[in-house]
């Protein structure tokens, strides 16, 4: 069921003059979705069967209260005998719509050919998302991946092959630029989409018609499977089957599910990456210790919940995920805990080496000293990794430290449960005309 | 086309459960309702400070094959993409194929497959917005104001347009109180109570808390077995502090906010102002010294006179801060003991015998290049 439809006509090849004759209305035989999840866009690949007649025939394809993008549509004969017979001899966009064009096919001989139209279209888009399921000792947790297609784009697509690609093209126009100009030609802004049907009615005209499952061989459904292939620099995941998403609506289906992926929990204090904030982290690889590894995970939402005994759940929390590559790893900042803190404090500052330029200072050094406190009150043992970065002309001195970077050194620790640490360091500042860079 | 819009329109108007099933059915008759389950064991909890997770559980009669099952939430604010929906039984072989989201409607749709017909428990979480928490504490000190009682209460106000007819409530210590819950409605539960725990009364002089000088009176209390607490962290929330009066009764003698104090850490209240004790700072010296161009450093003396009416010594806790380079002076008197907590500040214990008897605390420090 169509809520804006996309009109295939025959025209009668005829004067130019002449009046047009609606020929046949053929539906689709198969569409393929390939969507992009960097960008608003989704190539649609669709295959009609067409009865031509011999001679030149003018094919009438338009796409009232669509987002197609009319520089984008594309006719091409399938099969061999169809590219021997039909030949595209040329398109026209007739200056009363922006929403239409005309093309002339010539056929050698009258026979029904099927026949590719591919566009661009704006306004299908998928997203990942990803629920967690941590054990109670926070070393593992159960990981499932889902897709969600979302379909805005005026256009219900039935029993479609759906394409999901992972990765980040390169676009010079925006689709949805393309397919809304202003009349005639040029950019122009979104329009609004077509009228909502009733909502019982579209309820009714929801999913349930197609078969989001697979059957088994003893006739039992199963989730589909979504098989991933690499392609150049993305990932094609392509959904098992056929889909309908009707306009409007959206679409999730389970990726995969890996039970007992081995999880770590580190207690970070590192502004650069996490604020400034000392957050706890729960850390795993997308790698085959991991139980993952056969494909990038896509970014999206995580949401992450805890084990709470008997199949219950609690809320841990949940955070934006970047892309993340096979083989890297994967950092999930849940915030703070109260029950592990941190306190930092100057100990006592110092003055020493002040320089003059005629009784003006003009250099001197300070020296810092810190004591860095750190409190488990947890009854299991944490692992801590603290971060402090300086600027300037700078000397670091503390026990237990290690160099980072240029700016930055770090403490990395195991607390005992109820263990409280203390650690002290001083950094020596050259300022001024003392600073020997 | 028209025909099917009919049909299903007609099936959908009686379609008033908030979850229903539907067996899939090819062509018209999609929507087909097989039962309306109500909410079983309902569950609510607060264990994350922010958030509210509930969980439901619902017995659905399933056909063998695809099942279409229709979720509304109109009215209330559930978090859509946090929905968890899954057969209680984990060896379960039913199986949630897809989640559909109809457009502008707070509702979706979930096509499972069972490999019977059967009745089957689900279990249905998700989060839910504007069901408040609050933690709030009374504590009743004793007449030596050494030990109290301390009783821990949680209240819960539903704002969420939903109703708990029956459900577990559970704190973030795993205390689990079960309740009905109008919406709009709220209850107040006592959740724990604590006996005989140690308090330890302190007197402070901080102008960063009261910048009039004026003497507060806390209370320290530690979440600590040995000190009678201990048993879980106690959650930030409001203090009511009442004494045993020698009346036999109590009296209230002031409130504060306990932060979330974990265990082995402390939780200290304010009651008031220790309105006997008072204290008089004067600037005895401030000189410039030491100058180097344009660097000096300088020399000063901060003297606090401090009177206490009672009848008993109290010790009071001075809590002073010096900015930037700076050194104590051997000259410093009046105090028993103190304590540089950070570079900034200081704090000295200083004795006061009772009966106004005057004591003074000098503090003799000198600050190090300064331009």
């Amino acid at each position: 069921m169509k809520y804006a439809t996309i009109i295939f006509a025959l025209l009668l090849a005829a004067p130019l003059v002449a009046k047009e004759e609606l020929v046949t209305l053929p539906s689709r035989d198969s569409v393929q979705l390939t969507i992009y999840n960097s960008e608003d866009l989704t190539l649609v690949r669709e295959v009609r069967t067409l009865s031509f007649r011999q001679g030149n025939n003018r094919l009438q394809f338009s796409w009232a209260n669509t987002l197609i993008d009319p520089t984008s549509v594309e006719f091409m004969p399938v099969g061999a005998e169809a590219a021997k017979e039909l030949e595209l001899l040329d398109t026209s966009f007739p200056a009363q719509g922006h929403e239409m064009l005309i093309w002339t096919v010539a056929c050698t001989k009258a026979a029904a050919y099927k026949v590719e139209i591919s566009y661009f279209t704006s306004g299908i888009s998928w997203s990942a998302e990803y629920h967690g399921v941590v054990a109670p000792d926070e070393r593992s947790m159960e990981l499932t991946a889902f897709v969600t297609v979302h379909n805005n784009s005026g256009e219900d697509y039935e029993d479609a092959q759906v394409r999901l690609v992972v990765g980040t093209i390169n676009l010079v126009e925006k689709i949805i630029d393309l397919a809304t100009p202003p009349q005639p030609g040029g950019g122009g802004a979104r329009r609004p989409g077509p009228p909502l049907p009733p909502s019982a009615a579209r309820r009714a005209a929801g999913p349930q018609d197609d078969a989001d499952a697979e059957e088994n061989e003893d006739g039992m459904r199963r989730p589909k499977e979504i098989e991933k292939v690499g392609l150049s620099e993305y990932y094609i995941y392509t959904v098992e089957g056929r889909e309908t998403v009707p306009n409007r609506w959206s679409k999730r289906l389970k990726s995969f599910t890996v039970a007992g992926v081995p999880l770590k929990t580190v207690y970070r204090y590192e502004p650069a990456k996490f604020g400034w904030e000392f957050t706890k982290v729960l850390e795993f690889k997308n790698d085959e210790d991991h139980k993952l590894g056969k494909e990038p995970l896509p970014n999206g939402i995580v949401r992450l919940y805890k084990d709470a005994g008997g199949g219950r759940l609690s809320w841990m929390g949940a955070l934006a995920s970047k892309y993340i590559p096979k083989k890297d790893e994967v950092k999930v900042n849940v915030g703070a805990d109260p029950e592990c803190t941190m306190k930092l404090k100057r100990t006592r500052t110092q003055k020493k080496d002040l320089t003059f330029n005629q009784r003006w200072l003009q250099g001197w050094t300070q020296v810092d000293t810190y004591e860095l406190e750190l409190r488990n009150f947890r009854d299991r043992e944490v692992e801590v990794e603290v971060h402090q970065a300086f600027g300037g002309d700078f000397d670091f001195s503390g026990e237990g430290w290690e160099r980072h970077d240029a700016q930055t050194h770090k403490w990395k620790l195991t607390l005992k449960a109820a263990e409280t640490r203390k650690a002290s360091y001083s950094v020596t500042t050259r300022m001024g005309t003392n600073a020997r860079k | 086309m028209k025909t099917k819009l009919l049909l299903t329109l007609a099936a959908t108007a009686a379609f008033t459960s908030f979850i229903g099933v539907a067996t899939e059915q090819p062509a018209h008759a999609r929507i087909k309702l097989a039962t309306l389950p109500d909410k079983e064991a309902v569950v609510v909890r607060f264990d994350h400070p922010n958030v509210v997770i509930v969980e439901e559980e619902r017995t659905l009669t399933l056909q063998k094959g695809v099942n279409n099952v229709d979720f509304s939430w109109a009215g209330t604010n559930i978090d859509k993409g946090s929905i968890i929906f899954r057969p209680v039984d984990e060896k379960s072989t039913t199986v949630v194929l897809s989640t559909s989201y109809p457009p502008g409607e707070a509702a979706l749709t979930w096509q499972i497959n069972a490999t019977e017909a059967r009745s089957e428990k689900f279990r249905l979480s998700y989060l839910m917005a504007n069901i408040q928490r609050e933690t709030d504490y009374r504590a009743v000190v004793s007449a030596d104001e050494k030990t109290c009682t301390f009783r821990h209460y949680f209240k819960i106000r539903n704002w969420s347009g939903g109703q708990f007819d029956e459900a577990d409530f559970i704190t973030r210590d795993g205390k689990t109180f079960e309740k009905g819950l109008a919406n709009g409605e709220a209850k107040r539960v006592l959740v724990n109570r604590w006996d005989n725990v140690k308090l330890v009364k302190e007197y402070n002089y901080d102008p960063q808390r009261q910048s009039e000088g004026k003497i507060l009176t806390d209370y320290v209390l530690k979440n600590a077995k040995d000190h009678g607490l201990g048993a879980i962290p106690l959650e930030y929330g409001k203090v009511r502090i009442y004494q045993q009066d020698s009346a036999g009764t109590t009296a209230f003698t002031g409130e504060d906010w306990g932060r979330f104090t974990p265990i082995g850490d402390d939780m200290r209240l304010n009651i008031g102002i220790a309105q006997d004790i008072k204290v008089e700072f004067k600037k005895m010296v401030n000189d410039i010294e030491n100058r180097r161009g344009n660097v000096y450093d300088t020399n000063e003396v901060d003297e606090y006179e401090i009177k206490n009416f009672k009848d008993g010594e109290a010790e009071v806790i001075f809590t002073l801060r010096v900015d930037g380079e700076w050194e104590m002076q051997n000259s410093s008197s009046g105090y028993t003991s103190f304590e540089r907590i950070d570079n900034e500040t200081i704090k000295f214990k200083v004795k006061v015998p009772g009966k106004g008897e005057p004591v003074k605390l000098k503090f003799h420090y000198k600050r190090l290049n300064n331009w």
